[in-house]
């Protein structure tokens, strides 16, 4: 009997809008930038320029792919290729983990598993589902390109990569959703994955040799132990060179068959790691709204909070690494002596990744305001409403984690600057204050962020948590990529990342403080007055 | 029933002292006296002209409800009648669309939190959060509600987890849907209140675990505590409510004890058919014979009336059925209920 083809249909049924809106996300993302490099640099002189200004400054390189020559097709490649490969990777995270832990922990695969179709099928089926998932993004993304007249290879070669870094992800996340014991925690784990991938090949590649033009980089090893690092060094459009993708099948292979056979000796609802029993009793904390959102928050703001202090550091220490590569090779000092005439480079480069520190700071304080909404579905705010807390009080809880999370992210960041300064010799210690003066800004656009995901938390409460990510996501893009894509700047500032004070020369420049500030004072009280007046929306 | 009633000083008990009335009632029929403590006011829960839609849907449909102080409410009706609709304005997690409901002389959606230092409420179906143990949950929903530091808060806790045979240990998300119950309930004995809200509480209770609840019920109702007790078991309800109100599409459709609704309803008479010729039964109604013997219904204030006729006719067999809450149930609400049903 075959139980595998109905059990997949059921899994396109249940994801068809959410994956449909994920590679249209992707597609749109990559359209974008091809747009973007056509009307910021239509010329070869255009790119080489910024090639060579990357490939100075390791702060660009980070966030970006492997640079490859000037070509427009191998340009647009290295500006937006590791974003779709994240956002492929996240969805195949995502996808894994909902349709085995996650279907586990609600009990649905128990009604499934008392089918003939047993306790396996239904992981074969997440599989199909998972390669399929990766196979129709990589080819939208090859049409996409090719569509804008990009060479085939090219494109079937980019097409390949950003398929296999889906699949990679994705087993990563069914052994992930094999090992712990609920989709939470198996989740964080393959997201965690997927940022630290991104990151290490990030470094790899900043880190790495570049050639004597200014055109190309070679990786260091680094990058190698990074699935980016495989999928970029098959340099689309210039080597096309598909065999590093083995290494990514051959990863994904070994990481499905641990996963089955994870699966094959466990019971279903059981884990490799045992859930661990709870306490007896509460501890002092945990005796009001307060200390439950801390207690359920907690984990989520400490992994936000590493994040925060690993990028600061990174602010401060790669600012060395500049100004080395610079002693070294003349051509890349005449880049950075034209790019310092508009600011120190090492202030730049504090200001870039405080914005990314910014934006790490915005995700953990909506995270603390989508919990609010995510245990109201699940019917967790009556037991609260109904033993004395007032809605204020609830909604008030939400807001202090969520502002102490923003703190405790940007905190951070600013000791890993400090740190990074101290352990660099001859560190500029003023560039302390430019971190400062850049952490207390985004704390200002991140406590904005939060503020209007609180705001759909009170007036639209079941799109709220869609709002609240949806808002990061833009104000990220916006604020991070506007200048690339040749966004104008009334709209680049509407992103309170790009807008909020930083420190320019030896001045402060205050740009949107104000309009924040009032933002974040009108809609807080906006929705401190309005949850009064809600009442309580359970999904049930 | 009769009942006197003295008032009674102040007592200071827990953080609100009752400013209280003892009533000590004897029980018309078993002569036991009773005394309790309540709160010197005229209803603990009032509602009047409630209504409520959802859309389209009509959840209350002008719903006024009365529940006198110390009493134990039985709150009937079919699935979607309204019951959850009700209880949540009551727990002010949901607005009457119009009139006006009142819970121990307070607003439920304006002094939420301070009313619901006052009151527990058990859902039928617990949710908890997931990485809290049963033991932190108890303690938490305690804490909120302004007890869970104090030894007799202690005590009682753990008395009751013994009693319910509950493993506090256990995370949220490892609970059977009886023991996602129990942790409600364990949490809503454990500290005193003035009003319990209980919308089918026992919902996957096992039977012995049903008898633990209604001995931990009967031990708050001693003390003085209102209930209103929404409930499909009506065994239950039997058993433990005073009073009880029947819904019906967004109304309550009658209110009353229990005796006063039978007598709404007519009584099941029977008796052995011999085949012989019936005799005369003034206020019969639906005789028919049939398997050997003779039923009709008469009215419950009537059946009296037709004993001598009866006797006078040497029925062998007679049974005289007054009707159990289960027919009054299936009588109101069923779309057709068989001359047999309850027998």
């Amino acid at each position: 009997m075959n139980v595998i083809g109905p059990l997949l249909r059921a899994r396109l049924r249940r994801d068809a809008v959410q994956l449909t809106l994920w590679i249209a996300c992707t597609l749109a993302l990559a359209a974008a930038a091809v747009v973007g490099v056509r009307g910021q640099f239509p010329t070869v002189e255009d790119r080489q320029g910024l090639l060579a200004a990357a490939i100075a400054n390791p702060v660009i390189l980070l966030f970006r792919g492997l640079p490859s020559g000037s070509d427009e097709a191998a340009f647009t490649t290295f500006l937006i290729a590791p974003f779709l490969m994240l956002l492929a990777a996240l969805m195949s995270t995502f996808l894994a983990v909902r349709h085995t832990r996650g279907d586990e922990e609600t009990g649905r695969a128990e009604l499934i598993a008392a089918t003939p179709a047993g306790r396996s099928a239904a992981l074969i089926a997440t599989v199909g589902h998972g390669i399929l998932a990766d196979v129709v993004l990589g080819a939208l993304v090859a049409l996409a390109f090719l569509g804008f007249g990009y060479p085939a290879r090219g494109s079937l070669v980019l097409g390949l990569s950003v398929t296999a870094t889906g699949l990679v992800f994705f087993a990563v996340a069914l052994v992930a959703a094999q090992v712990v014991r609920t989709s939470r925690v198996a989740n964080a784990i393959g997201v965690w994955a997927v940022l630290i991938g991104l990151l290490v090949c990030g470094l790899g590649n900043a880190l790495g040799t570049p050639s004597a033009d200014l055109q190309r980089m070679r990786s260091a090893p680094l990058a190698w132990i990074s699935p980016y690092g495989w999928a970029e060094n098959v340099r689309a459009f210039d080597a096309d060179d598909a065999r590093p993708l083995l290494l990514s099948l051959a990863l994904t292979v070994v990481c499905a068959l641990v996963a089955f056979a994870l699966h094959r000796s466990r019971d279903l609802g059981a884990s490799l790691l045992p859930a661990p029993r709870g306490a007896a009793a509460a501890g002092r904390l945990l005796s009001g709204p307060l200390g439950l959102a801390w207690r359920e928050g907690r984990g989520a703001v400490i992994g936000w909070t590493v994040g925060g202090l690993v990028v600061g550091l990174l602010a401060t220490r790669l600012s060395s690494v500049i100004a080395q590569i610079g002693d070294t090779i003349p051509s890349v000092q005449a880049v950075l002596q034209a790019l310092a005439a508009q600011g120190s480079l090492a202030q730049g480069a504090v200001e870039v990744f405080f914005t990314l520190a910014g934006i790490l700071a915005a995700c953990a304080g909506v995270q603390m305001i989508a919990r609010l909404r995510q245990d109201e579905a699940a019917g967790l705010a009556e037991p609260l409403l109904a033993a004395a807390v007032s809605r204020s009080r609830w909604l008030g809880a939400g807001l202090a984690l969520s502002a102490a999370a923003i703190i405790g992210v940007l905190g951070a960041a600013v000791v890993g600057a400090a740190v990074g300064l101290a352990t660099t010799d001859g560190g500029d210690t003023s560039l302390l204050r430019d971190a400062v003066v850049s952490a207390g800004g985004q704390a200002l656009a991140a406590a904005a962020i939060a503020v209007i995901a609180a705001l759909a938390f009170v007036f639209v409460p079941r799109l709220a948590v869609l709002i609240g990510w949806a808002v990061v996501g833009v104000a990220a893009i916006v604020g991070l990529f506007g200048p690339l894509l040749g966004l104008p700047d009334a709209v680049v500032r509407a992103s309170p990342l790009a807008s909020v004070p930083v420190v320019s020369g030896d001045t402060v420049d205050p740009r949107g403080a104000v309009v924040w500030a009032i933002v974040v004072i009108v809609a807080g009280g906006a929705a401190v007055l309005g949850i009064r007046r809600r009442e309580v929306v359970a999904d049930r | 029933m009769t009942s006197v009633v003295y008032t009674l000083r102040t007592v200071p008990s827990g953080r609100h002292p009752p400013e209280g009335v003892l009533r000590i009632q004897r029980h018309p029929l078993k002569g036991d006296v009773t005394r309790r403590i309540v709160r010197d006011m005229s209803t603990a829960i009032r509602t009047a002209g409630l209504r409520k839609r959802y859309g389209r849907t009509v959840a209350l449909d002008d719903l006024d409800l009365e529940v006198a102080p110390g009493e134990i409410h039985g709150f009937l009706g079919p699935n979607g009648a309204g019951k959850s609709t009700t209880i949540r304005i009551l727990l002010g997690l949901a607005r009457a669309d119009d009139g006006t409901a009142e819970v121990l002389r307070a607003d439920p959606w304006h002094d939420a939190a301070s009313l619901h230092a006052r009151l527990a409420y058990v859902p039928g179906d617990v949710t908890l959060w997931p990485n809290l143990s049963g033991g932190e949950t108890i303690d938490l929903l305690a804490r909120l509600r302004g007890y869970g530091r104090s030894s007799a808060y202690r005590r009682e806790r753990d008395r009751l987890l013994h009693a319910f045979a509950l493993d506090p240990r256990t995370k949220g998300r490892a609970y059977s849907k009886g023991n996602r119950q129990k942790v409600a309930l364990v949490a809503a004995f454990a500290c005193p209140a003035d009003l319990l809200l209980l919308d089918e509480p026992t919902s996957g209770l096992d039977p012995l675990m049903e008898v633990v609840f209604q001995q931990e019920l009967r031990r708050v109702h001693e003390h003085g505590t209102t209930v209103l007790l929404s409930s499909h078991i009506l065994s239950e309800v039997e058993q433990l409510c005073d009073r009880v109100s029947l819904v019906r599409a967004g109304r309550v459709a009658e209110t009353g004890t229990l005796d006063d609704l039978r007598q709404l309803t007519r009584t099941q008479v029977s008796f052995a058919d011999t085949g012989a010729a019936l005799p005369p039964l003034p206020g019969a109604h639906d005789v028919e014979r049939s398997n050997g013997r003779v039923r009709f219904t008469v009215d419950s204030d009537d059946v009296a009336s037709v004993l001598p006729t009866l006797g006078a006719a040497r029925v062998t067999g007679l049974r005289v059925e007054p009707p159990s809450l289960e027919e009054l149930f299936l009588r109101r609400y069923g779309e057709r209920v068989d001359a047999g049903v309850g027998e």
